[in-house]
């Protein structure tokens, strides 16, 4: 919940970030048909070769009609009519009399709307044969595949070491009208950036095809330039200010803006010089507030990571941190290494570079194994400086939820910072024990 | 009865193989390993191929949570508690990782970190395209090294040419078997244990398969009133009771559509194939190439086993005048079989074909539901 909701109504890169996530139907629409832009469906943050081709990349959760809806028309109206400026005005001085307290829930809402929309589509995953043994992540995922698969015009899978993940990637073809395919060798061995590089051409091939564009170098270029400030701003927001003594906002709003900020990386809102703009405005407001001492004093709270959770989470938890006196910080991307810079120098090449890129994300950030993956955690964690370390347990994942009985060992060993582990299964299933452990594990810093 | 003999007769040979001074190599089974290629270099492949208990997945809760796949869950199990009749696994030298599914990189890991067991590793690409064949070679290699740093020389082409050799009459051998008519289980049996012992035991096998054809020539055919199915998914392992709840059940396994079975012995390499190159690793890539069955790849793995067995069912009737329904066997948590035994079900439905998803874990409790469930297909065959 956004307990300083000043901030929020206030925060008019936080309320666009919001609005473009949520309003991405309308947008996307008109993409598709006013436009003629070929829509691309994305799911984790690689959606650089779709924008590199032209091509709209579609976190397809973002096809759905949110309940929001009413009130974020209002919301377009009154920026079309006045911009973003005057509006974010006009609501600060319209939150004085707000008798209904609609603009209290604005980021509230924003991220209810989602979670409830992923519950619904988990639902559907269900209804349709996915087991109930399955992640949330992937079950929600068929889900908009199967809500809204029809729309797109293609569907672009990465191959990673989640033997869940490949399989759903192949399982969604029925629901998509082309699946294209990047598979990323599980190593990094001999000349496995040189064979990477023909599967991203290959995968380019398919690209123009689809959006009928050619990727060229400039393309490829200009899009990873693009990715890379747009990564830097969000490490600014990481490393700088959630390491703040001062935040620009309730601990609970900025874990909010971390959690709609990892939703939202995947496909940049699907405009992604929009998005930087955004998330380069976002810095500048954080940076402005905390000038001018807007916002809270947070020293002596404890900043606790929590991750994984990319797959599904219980949504309160930074809630439930903020009312035991601890911060919440939610850096999967970085922690999976999707937060490192494509190098883009003049004599590189764009392939190459994005094959590296990828590598180094699956060596080092998804990890090709338990000990690689736990490691990166750790560093997260150290880098981050964060004084304890909640694990996600998302029930049915097979690929990172087995690493905590190895991750536990290294934390005592190497990180001797308090850490505790939650379990998700699906949405407001499991408040309670997320309580009881976050309580006693908030406990020990007093 | 006949696994405890098995598994004795099987530690045994262990055994007295490491008294030869040979070392072991145990993996979980799949089709991606070049056992040739271990075998060549000396050591004994060992396939992980032991059907779990609750005593044995609850041992692996201290390392992984309870929502991993049983079989996974087992395989620590085993390494945890070493069960009398696996008392072998202390002989394990190497645990050879792979990344068949994510729970074989877990269980591989937990495996050597905590077991005292020395780890090597082998990823095989998702795909079979051309830069996946490429990789697969690359990873190969890698192994070889690895295998020949730890015998401390090179492992000569002709060796594993040889091995090569031996594993495909091996296997050549073991497709006759799976057109004998003997029951299910006895073939399970005989598929357990060559993938168990390879090529020791093709005297054996050969005298079988003869002994067989005596008897079939001897005796006049008589019908079997059994509901004649097809399994599929996931494998049957060495001490699992589900063929008995099966066979008691009135049903009768004609072909094994699983890795311990036709996904196995298929993987023949016929005489001009063999011929054409002097480099055993190209063998090995034609295999992973030309292996559009193995669950592991994607994007068509579904698509191409559904059009596998729609064929074997209607050459099936037509040879016989059967219609064969199928068995789909889950193994709880099973990140390869369980997500799409829904499509697979539908769509070979939609072609008239009778399917039941077993979706179980190896808990005794589940007993009682599954037969009841195995009985309900039958009778609805």
């Amino acid at each position: 919940m956004s307990l300083f909701t000043d901030d929020v109504v206030t925060f008019k890169s936080v309320l666009r970030l919001a609005y473009n996530f949520l309003a991405g139907r309308e947008y996307l629409k008109k993409k598709k048909f006013k436009d003629r832009r070929k829509l691309i469906a994305v799911a984790l943050p690689f959606s650089d070769l779709v924008y590199s081709a032209g091509g709209v990349p579609v976190f397809p959760i973002r096809m759905e009609k949110f309940n929001i809806n009413a009130y974020l028309a209002a919301l377009n109206s009154a920026t079309n009519l006045f911009g973003w400026d005057l509006t974010t005005k006009l609501l600060t001085f319209v939150r004085q009399f707000d008798v209904l307290k609609i603009l209290d829930n604005v980021l509230d809402d924003v991220i209810h709307t989602i979670n409830h929309k992923y519950n619904e589509l988990y639902e559907l995953g269900i209804e349709n044969g996915i087991s109930s043994d399955f992640c949330y992540g992937i079950t929600s995922l068929t889900g908009m595949f199967i809500s809204k698969g029809k729309n797109l015009d293609a569907n672009i899978n990465y191959t990673i070491r989640c033997s869940a993940w490949n399989k759903y990637s192949e399982s969604i073809k029925k629901y998509v009208p082309k699946e294209i395919w990047v598979d990323i060798p599980p190593r990094d061995m001999g000349n496995a950036v040189e064979l990477l590089s023909e599967n991203i051409k290959a995968a380019i091939g398919e690209l123009e095809e689809v959006t009928g564009n050619l990727v060229t170098d400039n393309s490829l270029n200009k899009q990873f330039r693009i990715g890379n400030q747009v990564k830097r701003f969000y490490k600014t927001i990481l490393y700088e200010f959630s390491a703040s003594d001062f935040y620009p906002c309730n601990p609970a709003t900025f874990a909010e803006i971390l959690a709609l900020l990892g939703l939202s990386f995947q496909d940049y809102n699907s405009n992604a010089q929009r998005y930087l703009e955004n998330i380069s405005y976002l810095v500048k407001e954080m940076r402005k507030r905390i000038e001018k001492s807007i916002g809270m004093d947070v020293k002596g709270m404890p900043r606790i990571m929590i991750t994984p959770v990319f797959g599904g989470w219980e949504p309160e938890t930074h809630e439930i941190l903020y009312r035991l006196g601890a911060r919440t910080i939610y850096a999967d991307w970085e922690l999976l290494g999707m937060l490192e810079e494509i190098n883009v120098s003049k004599n590189s090449d764009p392939i190459e570079e994005y094959a590296k890129y990828l590598l180094n994300a699956m060596m080092k950030g998804v990890g090709c194994d338990q000990e690689a993956l736990t490691d990166s955690y750790i560093k997260t964690a150290k880098d981050l400086n964060v004084d304890g370390l909640v694990f996600n347990q998302v029930f049915g994942c097979h690929s990172i939820s087995n690493c905590y009985s190895l991750l536990r060992k290294k934390i005592r060993k190497k990180l001797e910072i308090p850490t505790t582990v939650i379990n998700f299964n699906k949405i407001g299933e499991n408040v309670e024990q997320v309580k009881t452990r976050l309580g006693a594990l908030v406990e020990m810093f007093r | 009865m006949k696994s405890l003999e098995l598994l004795s007769e099987y530690s045994n040979y262990l055994e007295e193989q490491k008294l030869e001074g040979k070392k072991i190599i145990a993996f979980m089974s799949h089709d991606s390993i070049p056992e040739e290629l271990i075998d060549a270099a000396g050591f004994i492949p060992l396939r992980l191929i032991f059907a779990g208990n609750d005593d044995l997945m609850n041992a692996s809760h201290d390392y992984l949570p309870p929502s991993t796949c049983s079989f996974a869950q087992s395989c620590i199990g085993y390494f945890a508690r070493k069960p009398n009749l696996y008392k072998f696994l202390e002989l394990v030298d190497y645990i050879l990782l792979s990344n068949h599914c994510v729970s074989d990189i877990c269980v591989s890991e937990i495996i050597s970190d905590n077991f005292n067991v020395e780890r090597l590793n082998l990823y095989v690409p998702y795909t079979r395209n051309e830069s996946a064949i490429k990789y697969y070679k690359i990873e190969l290699e890698n192994l070889r090294k690895e295998l020949e740093n730890i015998i401390g020389h090179e492992i000569p082409d002709q060796k594993i040419k040889e091995s090569i050799d031996k594993y495909n009459l091996f296997k050549k051998k073991l497709a006759e078997i799976e057109k004998l008519e003997i029951s299910g289980s006895q073939k399970l049996e005989i598929f357990q244990k060559a993938i168990l012992f390879g090529p020791k035991i093709l005297n054996e096998i050969e005298k079988l398969i003869q002994k067989n054809r005596e008897i079939t020539s001897n005796d006049s055919q008589t019908e079997s009133n059994n509901k004649k199915v097809i399994f599929t998914g996931c494998s049957i392992f060495l001490g699992d009771y589900l063929m008995d709840l099966i066979e008691e059940s009135g049903g009768e396994i004609v072909f094994f559509n699983t890795w311990i079975g036709h996904n196995y012995i298929s993987q023949i390499y016929s005489d001009k194939i063999l011929n054409s190159t002097d480099d055993p690793i190209d063998l090995f890539l034609y295999r992973f190439k030309t292996n559009i069955y193995g669950d592991h790849s994607v994007p068509d793995s579904l698509d191409n086993e559904i059009s596998y067995l729609e064929t074997f069912i209607n050459e099936y009737q037509k040879e016989n005048g059967e219609k064969l329904a199928v068995i789909n066997h889950v193994i709880k948590f099973c990140d390869h079989f369980s997500l799409f035994q829904s499509t697979l079900k539908e769509r070979l439905q939609n072609k008239g074909i009778q399917v039941l998803n077993l979706e179980r874990d190896y808990s005794r409790a589940n007993r009682g539901q599954l037969s009841t469930r195995i009985e309900a297909f039958m009778e609805m065959i």
